[in-house]
């Protein structure tokens, strides 16, 4: 499946560009209405054009006039001023109820947290308790017992959420006292208690105010539920709770009561959500430093243009089962250009052939495997080039044709067998699953057919272990499985990435002769990734050796070993350990393989090369038709891998 | 899975120990005596004494306690301070009127919420993800008997597709059921399904990444399939914990929503027994509130357990 992006590149960064912007004027917008609500609700009486509570009983019930911009309500009085000392209610509600939560939860957490033992397993307990009814419940009954009202209801309120604002303060002198008795207050002396308070103050102000902004927007929410059914103020006050509380009453003569105070409520909320959001972010950054990739430095624009050279295509092989030509990947950088991770790649293999794919990491090995079964993630693009599998290019395909293919005839071994499973079902339900997709099996034969793989890659109790997750087996029984289930449509080609990197070294050995034993049964090509010569000498026919996003030599496994022609193969072959040759300081290449974005103009190699010259500035295309090397030295050099 | 169940069972006692006590100390708590309350101004001091007597209030506090949770665990809750109803009796009336707002409204936001956040998900950044985000910050800021009261006022009172208020047992007519429970469901699911959403578009996010998922792709199944099975999955697992909290809070925003519609469920009762201190009835409410949250959460334990292998007790 490619998916590509439905708008072209350049207009991404830009759209994000516009999201930042964005969400600056919603923060300034949400700070406007909150100093508009705080402005409203001191000079209420001198604003609002009438006395909220001033009953004209023939004017009841209008639509918004220059009289009244509002309109009136079934007693005749007006709405906006009503709605202006509402937001007094509602500033006084939302401080009286968050001041109560922090006065009771803050002291209590700290002392809590501080002491410890059963004070802390009851306290805990009984906040537990609390937690799990549901909130308005708890309000309701705290003014079962205090009575109704504006204030009573906003003491409740402080009640129930003091229990958020307890755990953060307990939270955070847990964490703390950890770090100060070790440190400090043991070594000096001085009062562990006074120590604690003095690290605890600073470290609770940031989780403090996010909790605040969260509580404030909550309590006006609960304020003005609590006053719709009667419990919170009481009429004939004006709070937004009441006012939709009459509304409730002549929605069927009136609907328009129901408006003012309900756009009150949301944008007021709104805004102290959005701008909670952005304190949380702020704070966010201020606790994690965020590891910023360095940006990519820009001159790649020249190697972009480079267009597949026919030099570089290998010869047609016999049996043919894949054949890539001048393939190229990008990914869209953040400033809106393509930045190649892949570029002008071309490999073929054989009916029963392995081919190895070795490189360091970063060059791009594993994206190729991915390329060609078009499952790189979504910010990649394949851009050039064709991925012909059994006669056809797949990068022609559409996407359920290509959902065809894969499985059938192209399957993939990923490097941990312990995420590659899909941890929710049984390793055998895994496997039957394909069989019954891809095969139309029956329910009973495809768990027959499992069974059968399962014993075919050399795991005991097949029929047991099929019935296991995939973290109740050992790394190697996990790549088995996840073998047999890339073999279960007995595909023409394999890709193994890396499949035995993240295995025990005795399993390694286990799972090579695996490959070899089910190659020599199936016939199937395989394109192994690794970046471990000696397992690519263990059971790869040819090599290519990749290097920074492109191929840099292709030849026979032995001609390889005997006589790398790359100075980048030789690097490679030097600093592989020989279990038999313990000399200590192993050779190895310097630097390290340049990101996307840097690599060098010319030959990719040519800042880490001991044989640069001149002409290395220039692109080097790959070159030879049995053997491939991409170096414009190759005939000169005489390259030997052992020192 | 048995096992599972049970080991969740007992670490609950320690809650429900503390909510029966926190349930009990009420009558000690409030600042008016409940014979009082009872009588008002117009007993007797023998009419006073004797009902003291009969309530027990003379007893030791544990021994009341005790016997008050005896009764209680054989479903007697008391009788109602002001109508001599059966405590148990008003609630079991009102208990499938709300019981069923807030499960149809737990469906309807479990189904906007995961379909939602799956679609924001699949497409980061675009168009829907971008409405979903903005749907989301705005179901959580609206109230939901303020949404419930514009519901009304569009499809009952101006289009006439529902009415506007009351309830219909599931019993008498299933038709008539749906059609009076809709809106206040709606109405109620707003902010939840907006929570569900958020989470279910970071939790799929995270899973769209896994390993397994490009494997499954890579072996070929439907992008339908990897999605709706295997990524799904995995990524209901922090869902169901949100879905747990948000069942909670469905419950209390009931009491409120069934105002709006005039329906005559827990919250009318509990908004009377406040206004009357009947406390009886009060620690009834809270007793259901708790039972049905326990029976929540045991049910999200089993789910979390079925989704996710690795909890399983082994």
């Amino acid at each position: 499946m490619k998916t590509v992006p439905s708008d072209g590149p350049a207009a991404a960064p830009s759209r994000r560009r516009r999201g930042a912007s964005g969400s600056a004027a919603i923060v300034v917008v949400a700070g406007a209405i909150l100093a508009l609500l705080v402005f409203l609700a001191l000079f209420a009486d001198l604003v609002s054009p009438y006395d909220p509570l001033r009953q004209n009983l023939i004017a009841s019930l209008q639509w918004p006039s220059a009289a009244h911009w509002l309109g009136t309500d079934d007693l005749g009085r007006d709405v906006l001023s009503r709605l202006i000392h509402g937001c007094r209610i509602a500033v006084i509600a939302a401080g009286e109820a968050t001041t109560i939560a922090i006065l009771i939860g803050v002291p209590i957490g700290l002392f809590i947290g501080y002491r410890g033992g059963w004070w802390d397993w009851v306290v805990m307990r009984v906040v537990e308790a609390v937690v799990s009814i549901p909130g308005i419940m708890v309000a309701i009954v705290i003014l079962a017992l205090l009575g109704t009202g504006l204030h009573k209801a906003m003491i409740a309120l402080g009640i129930l959420f003091s229990t958020s604002f307890l755990r953060l303060a307990r939270g955070v002198v847990l964490a703390e006292r950890e770090e100060v008795y070790v440190r400090s207050a043991r070594v000096v002396g001085a009062s562990g208690g006074r120590i604690l308070l003095g690290h605890i103050l600073p470290n609770i102000a940031p989780p403090l105010i996010v909790q605040t902004t969260l509580t404030v927007g909550a309590v006006l929410l609960a304020e003005a539920g609590l006053s719709f059914i009667g419990l919170g103020v009481q009429p004939p006050d004006a709070s937004w709770g009441t006012m939709l509380s009459t509304a409730a009453a002549f929605m069927d003569l009136h609907w328009f009561l129901a408006i003012p105070p309900g756009i009150a409520i949301i944008l007021t909320v709104l805004s102290i959500n959005l701008i909670g959001d952005v304190i949380r972010d702020g704070v966010g950054r201020g606790i994690t430093v965020a590891a910023r990739q360095d940006a990519p430095v820009a001159s790649f624009a020249a190697l972009a243009d480079v267009a597949p050279s026919a030099a570089a295509l290998p010869p047609p092989r016999p049996d043919e089962v894949l054949r890539v030509e001048g393939l190229r990947v990008t990914v869209s950088t953040a400033d809106g250009g393509e930045l190649p991770l892949i570029s002008d790649l071309s490999l073929s293999i054989s009916k029963g052939e392995t081919l190895g794919l070795v490189g360091e990491s970063g060059s791009g090995k594993t994206l190729t495997g991915l390329a060609i079964l078009g499952l790189t993630s979504v910010a990649l693009r394949t851009t050039h080039g064709s991925i012909v599998l059994n006669g056809r290019d797949l990068r022609t395909l559409p996407r359920r044709r290509i959902e065809e293919v894969r499985g059938n005839e192209v399957a993939m071994v990923f490097q941990d067998p312990t995420t590659s499973l899909n941890p929710a079902f049984t390793v055998g339900s895994q496997i039957a699953e394909v069989l019954r997709a891809k095969h139309g099996l029956s329910k009973s034969a495809a768990w027959a057919r499992t069974v059968e793989l399962i014993d075919r890659v050399g795991i005991p109790r097949p029929g047991e272990r099929a019935r296991a997750f995939p973290h109740e087996l050992s790394g190697g029984m996990a790549q088995r499985i996840a073998i047999a289930r890339a073999l279960s449509c007995n595909p023409s080609l394999l890709i193994a990435d890396e499949p035995t990197t993240a295995l025990d070294v005795t399993v390694q050995q286990e799972i090579l002769d695996l490959f070899r034993d089910l190659q020599a049964e199936f016939g199937m090509a395989i394109l192994f990734v690794t970046h471990d010569l000696a397992v690519a000498a263990d059971i790869c026919d040819r090599i290519s050796v990749m290097y920074a996003g492109e191929m840099v030599e292709m030849a026979e496994v032995d001609a390889l070993f005997a006589r790398p022609r790359h100075p980048y193969t030789r690097g490679l072959l030097s600093a592989m350990p020989h279990a038999s040759d313990r000399k200590p300081p192993l050779p190895t290449i310097r630097g390290s393989v340049p990101r996307p974005g840097t690599w060098p103009a010319g030959c990719r190699f040519s800042n880490r090369c001991d044989f640069k010259v001149a002409a290395c500035e220039r692109r080097i295309p790959l070159t030879g038709t049995d053997r491939l090397v991409r170096c414009i030295r190759a005939d000169e050099l005489v390259l030997e891998a052992a020192q | 899975m048995l096992r599972l169940i049970v080991q969740r069972l007992l670490a609950l006692i320690p809650l429900l120990f503390i909510v029966s006590v926190m349930t009990f100390s009420f009558t000690s708590l409030l600042p008016s005596d409940p014979v009082d309350l009872i009588l008002g101004e117009t007993g007797t001091q023998e009419q006073h004494e004797m009902l003291r007597e009969r309530m027990g209030l003379n007893e030791p506090i544990v021994v009341r306690y005790v016997q008050w949770l005896g009764r209680a665990v054989q479903g007697d809750l008391g009788t109602s301070f002001f109508n001599s109803v059966s405590v148990s009796t008003a609630l079991m009336q009102r208990l499938p009127v709300t019981l069923s707002l807030t499960l149809v409204s737990a469906l309807i936001a479990v189904v906007v919420g995961v379909a939602a956040g799956i679609a924001a998900a699949l497409r980061p950044r675009s168009l829907i993800d971008r409405l979903a985000t903005v749907g989301a910050t705005f179901g959580q800021a609206i109230p939901n008997f303020w949404f419930g009261l514009l519901l009304v006022a569009i499809f009952a009172v101006n289009l006439r597709w529902f009415p506007a208020t009351g309830f219909s047992p599931l019993s008498a007519s299933p038709v008539d059921w749906l059609r009076s429970v809709t809106l206040p469901a709606i109405a109620l699911g707003l902010s939840s399904s907006a929570a569900i959403a958020r989470q279910v578009r970071s939790a799929m996010v995270g899973v769209l990444q896994q390993d397994y998922i490009r494997a499954a792709r890579a072996q070929g199944l439907s992008s339908r399939r990897v999605i709706l099975k295997h990524a799904l999955t995995n990524a209901m697992v922090p869902v169901v914990a949100v879905l747990s909290f948000q069942i909670t809070v469905l419950l209390g925003g009931a009491l409120i929503v069934e105002q709006v519609f005039a329906i005559n469920g827990l919250g009318t009762l509990a908004i009377g027994a406040v206004r009357q201190q009947d406390i009886p009835m009060i620690q009834g409410l809270v007793l259901v509130m708790v039972g049905l949250v326990v029976v929540v959460q045991l049910a999200t334990d089993v789910i979390y357990g079925l989704l996710n292998p690795k909890a399983r007790p082994s």
